[in-house]
């Protein structure tokens, strides 16, 4: 109905350039346009529509159509609908009109399948190297089906350096990164700091990549990605397991018994209660407030206990399958889930009300690293950012998959736009994830736990799914393909679009709120960093070559 | 003999802040864990820790090494000579070798330390960290002067011996005393670098700052002067302000001083433990209202109260 309406929205306005539509079901719809349109039609969802960009996908379609393929997917958040604009660009030629002067949150997107897949986003506002290495030869991309998997590109140039920008008159440089102790990873900012007061910032990222979309097209087949998806990220690793397996699903168009969507649900929510917990000892760590970080660590072990008990692992618990669970929740563990979550909810009670009080930590949160609703909409800011931002969205609610369409929920808003309004909303979401827990014990039903699939998977069918992560939302793009795999595999973390606000966030800020600004979407580079090879680089005490580390990590691995 | 009892009363100073301050900090630590639900570790880690970084590789870093090298010298033998100056459950061994004055530069002095271990580490972010600390010696050693001060003018005499000995009290009414007495109380966090003051080093920010070219030895006895810095202005603290009960015979009056220390430390490690670190804007702020009132203390000093 959603699906359909806005099909004739768009074909009343172009229906000269829309050659052809899928609505496989109500709440997905694919539109391919002419090339030439592709910026129009995307203006108008985003802005006229009022769509929310999600991300935009570039693939090298040549072994199949003879085309390259750009996707741009939006979101219709309260109209429950997915939607996709593709187009094909001559093989001969990959050059597309750039979006992101109209939709800015696709900045990065269009960087990205410029580097990987080498389709030129044309006028695009900020043309530099994102993901690949400073010194990657030009005209690699990695993406491309011809590239294989495990090949070192000719040329690459250790001398190369990046080209940042020029800092502003009367600035001094503060390199923020690539380590850092508030980093768990690597990521670099390079701040402009006017005595302590943050005048810019320009981000260089994508440090970590391992290959991880390639892999899947190239190596792995349907079952063994989902275990692959959940190494994305070490603390949301569930979602990107679930969010892959229903893409699959949704674009094979498989059933998932009831019984797995509930333990779907359960594990879901078990993540985000570890990652909520986690987060709030991270943020009081970053702002000098430990005993608050060790308590919060303390009440979410039993998560962490509770996890292990039911997947035989504290994180990463290898849940999905295509069309199913692997790990049931036996009548035992249904009752010491329920007693833990009773005793995490006597001991996050007193938390947040103590910490709803604290003068002292809203003296360092209040007002810091705004990002408001305007923001929110020209970033594509996702998640408990934009809910702080009084952003209505949630993808449980707006996009409901597994068993989120059978259970009783709030979601939770705040209207500061900043960090103080991110901790509530985080604090708050706890109690609304045992809410959901419970439910789910209450109405899961046996039954089996693993859809039966007979068939191979049909070829070359699209497939979207959006979860909500601890972070936000974490979209998965699918196109099925041949030999038991993927064609193309796109993830989109919640941080990918959430980093991309920092700098908007830090400006003319003091540098101390720097590090709590960044932590305050709870960033996760390794989910933003999950292609390419690496590129290794050091000074120890003897100063290696990039070819001794490279064959060090090889003889360690064969 | 008349030479002999202030320098063997000196060294013995030192010594008991050498082998104390590292206790101090034990006990620091261990309070915390406990306050935070952890085991925490034993009470003589922070012993452990200094003979670990002593026995390590001396590494010259940072853009100028000697300057370096006479930064960690500086800062500890400053706080070191303030423990010659202070009463500690004895009177204050040097009591004739210099008057509260020199107490005020000596504190001053100890802060330059730091100031020169960030220009010699030269990095972006140390260069922070030493901005931080000059804006808060700034605001913060006017406190500690004027409470002197105020205890010099009571007393009518700048001698360490009758200033610290409660003399902040003297005078008619005893007002401007009980004022500083608050304000103090109210900075002492700031004083000894700890959370919610210890925005110079700010590690989660700023990556310890002016200390993080440091290493081995080196840091050892920075972290050393750190931890002595705590007993230190514990015992200038007990001396201006709680001196009752050190004039008891010993060994009673000895332990009567320590107990009163003990105290602060639990103090510092409570206020430490519940508190976020403020920004340096923030910060400033604060002690430029502690600084007035410590004035209002100043002018109501001068006129008798």
């Amino acid at each position: 109905m959603f699906a359909r309406d806005k099909l004739n929205l768009l074909k009343a306005k172009f229906s000269s350039a829309i050659l052809r539509a899928d609505l496989p079901a109500d709440n997905r719809l694919y539109v391919f346009v002419e090339p030439r349109a592709i910026k129009p039609v995307c203006q108008h969802l985003f802005r006229d529509l009022d769509a929310r960009y999600v991300i935009s996908i570039g693939a090298d379609d040549r072994p199949y159509s003879g085309q390259f393929l750009v996707a741009h997917n939006f979101a219709f958040d309260r109209d429950h609908l997915l939607c996709s604009v593709l187009t094909h660009l001559p093989a001969d030629n990959p050059r597309l009109d750039s979006i992101a002067g109209v939709v800015t949150a696709a900045n990065w997107a269009e960087r990205e399948f410029r580097d990987l897949v080498g389709i030129e986003p044309v006028g695009h506002p900020y043309p530099k190297r994102l993901v690949l290495p400073d010194g990657w030869p030009d005209g690699a991309h990695p993406l491309r089906k011809d590239f294989a998997w495990n090949q070192v590109p000719e040329g690459f140039d250790d001398e190369r350096e990046f080209a940042f920008d020029e800092p502003p008159e009367g600035c001094m440089v503060v390199p923020f990164g690539p380590f850092h102790p508030t980093l768990d990873e690597p990521a670099h900012f390079r701040l402009y700091v006017e005595g302590e007061m943050v005048r810019g910032c320009e981000y260089r990222g994508f440090m970590v990549h391992r290959g991880i979309e390639k892999l899947a097209e190239s190596v792995l087949t349907y079952n063994e990605i989902p275990m692959m998806a959940e190494r994305i990220c070490g603390i949301c690793g569930c979602v990107h397991n679930v969010a892959y397996a229903q893409a699959v699903e949704s674009a094979a168009t498989i059933g998932v018994p009831p019984r797995a969507e509930y333990l779907r649900t359960i594990m879901l929510e078990i993540e985000r209660l570890h990652s909520h917990l986690l987060w709030v000892g991270l943020a009081c760590h970053i702002v000098g407030f430990d005993t608050l970080f060790m308590q919060s660590w303390r009440i979410r072990e039993p998560i962490m206990w509770i996890a292990e008990k039911i997947s035989g692992n504290r994180k990463t618990y290898a849940l999905c399958l295509i069309g199913g669970v692997r790990h049931d929740i036996t009548p035992e563990l249904k009752a010491e889930l329920r007693s833990i979550l009773d005793k995490l909810e006597a001991e996050w009670t007193p938390v947040v009300t103590a910490v709803l009080k604290d003068k002292n930590l809203q003296a360092r949160t209040r007002g810091v690293g705004v990002a408001d609703k305007t923001a929110c909409k020209n970033t594509g800011l996702v998640g408990p950012v934009a809910r702080a931002a009084g952003v209505d969205i949630d993808c449980r609610r707006d996009h409901p998959y597994a068993a989120y369409d059978r259970v009783d929920f709030d979601v939770i808003t705040a209207d500061g736009g900043d960090v103080w309004s991110r901790v509530v909303v985080r604090a708050k979401e706890v109690f609304e994830s045992i809410r959901i827990i419970r439910q789910c014990l209450e109405k899961m039903e046996a039954g089996p736990m693993q859809a039966v699939i007979k068939d191979e998977l049909p070829v070359g069918r699209l497939g979207l799914s959006s979860v909500e992560a601890p972070r936000g939302e974490s979209h998965h793009f699918v196109i099925t393909g041949e030999n038991n795999r993927p064609r193309r595999w796109r993830v989109r973390a919640p941080t990918y679009q959430n980093l991309q606000g920092v700098p908007a966030m830090i400006k003319d800020q003091q540098l101390a709120d720097m590090t709590i600004s960044l932590g305050s979407i709870d960033p996760c580079f390794s989910c933003t960093d999950r292609l390419e090879t690496v590129d290794l680089r050091t000074k120890a005490v003897k100063v290696w070559t990039p070819e001794e580390l490279v064959k060090m990590v090889r003889a360690k691995t064969t | 003999m008349k030479l002999l009892g202030p320098i063997f009363g000196g060294v013995f100073n030192v010594a008991v802040v050498l082998l104390v301050a590292p206790f101090c900090e034990g006990l620091l630590r261990k309070l915390t864990a406990r306050i935070q639900s952890r085991q925490g570790p034993p009470v003589w880690q922070a012993y452990f820790d200094l003979l670990k970084l002593l026995g390590k590789e001396d590494i010259e870093a940072g853009e100028s090494p000697f300057m370096q090298r006479v930064a960690v010298y500086l800062s500890l033998a400053t706080v070191l000579t303030i423990a010659c100056l202070v009463p500690m459950g004895f009177p204050a061994p040097m009591n004739n070798a210099g008057d509260a004055l020199l107490l005020i530069y000596l504190l001053t002095l100890a802060g330059v330390g730091t100031l020169l271990a960030g220009l010699a580490a030269g990095s972006t972010f140390s260069l922070l960290g030493i901005s931080r600390e000059m804006m808060t010696m700034i605001a913060l050693e006017p406190l500690f002067a004027i409470a002197i001060v105020v205890g010099a003018i009571h007393a009518g005499s700048f001698r360490l011996d009758t200033v610290l000995h409660g003399a902040v009290y003297g005078g008619g009414s005893a007002w401007s005393g009980m004022v500083m007495l608050a304000v103090l109380l109210l900075s002492f966090q700031a004083f000894v670098q700890r959370v919610p003051f210890d925005i110079p080093e700010a590690e989660t920010e700023i990556m310890e700052g002016p200390l993080m070219e440091y290493s081995g030895p080196k840091l050892a006895l920075f972290k050393w002067a750190q931890m002595a810095k705590l007993v230190i202005y514990s015992a200038l603290f007990v001396g201006l302000f709680l001196p009752w009960g050190n004039e008891l015979i010993f060994p009673l009056g000895w332990l009567v001083f320590w107990a009163k220390v003990f105290a602060l430390v639990l103090l510092v490690t409570l206020v430490a433990a519940t508190h976020a670190r403020y920004r340096i804007d923030q910060a400033i702020r604060y002690f430029a209202g502690l600084l007035a009132v410590a004035l209002v203390a100043l002018i109501l000093a001068s006129y008798g109260f």
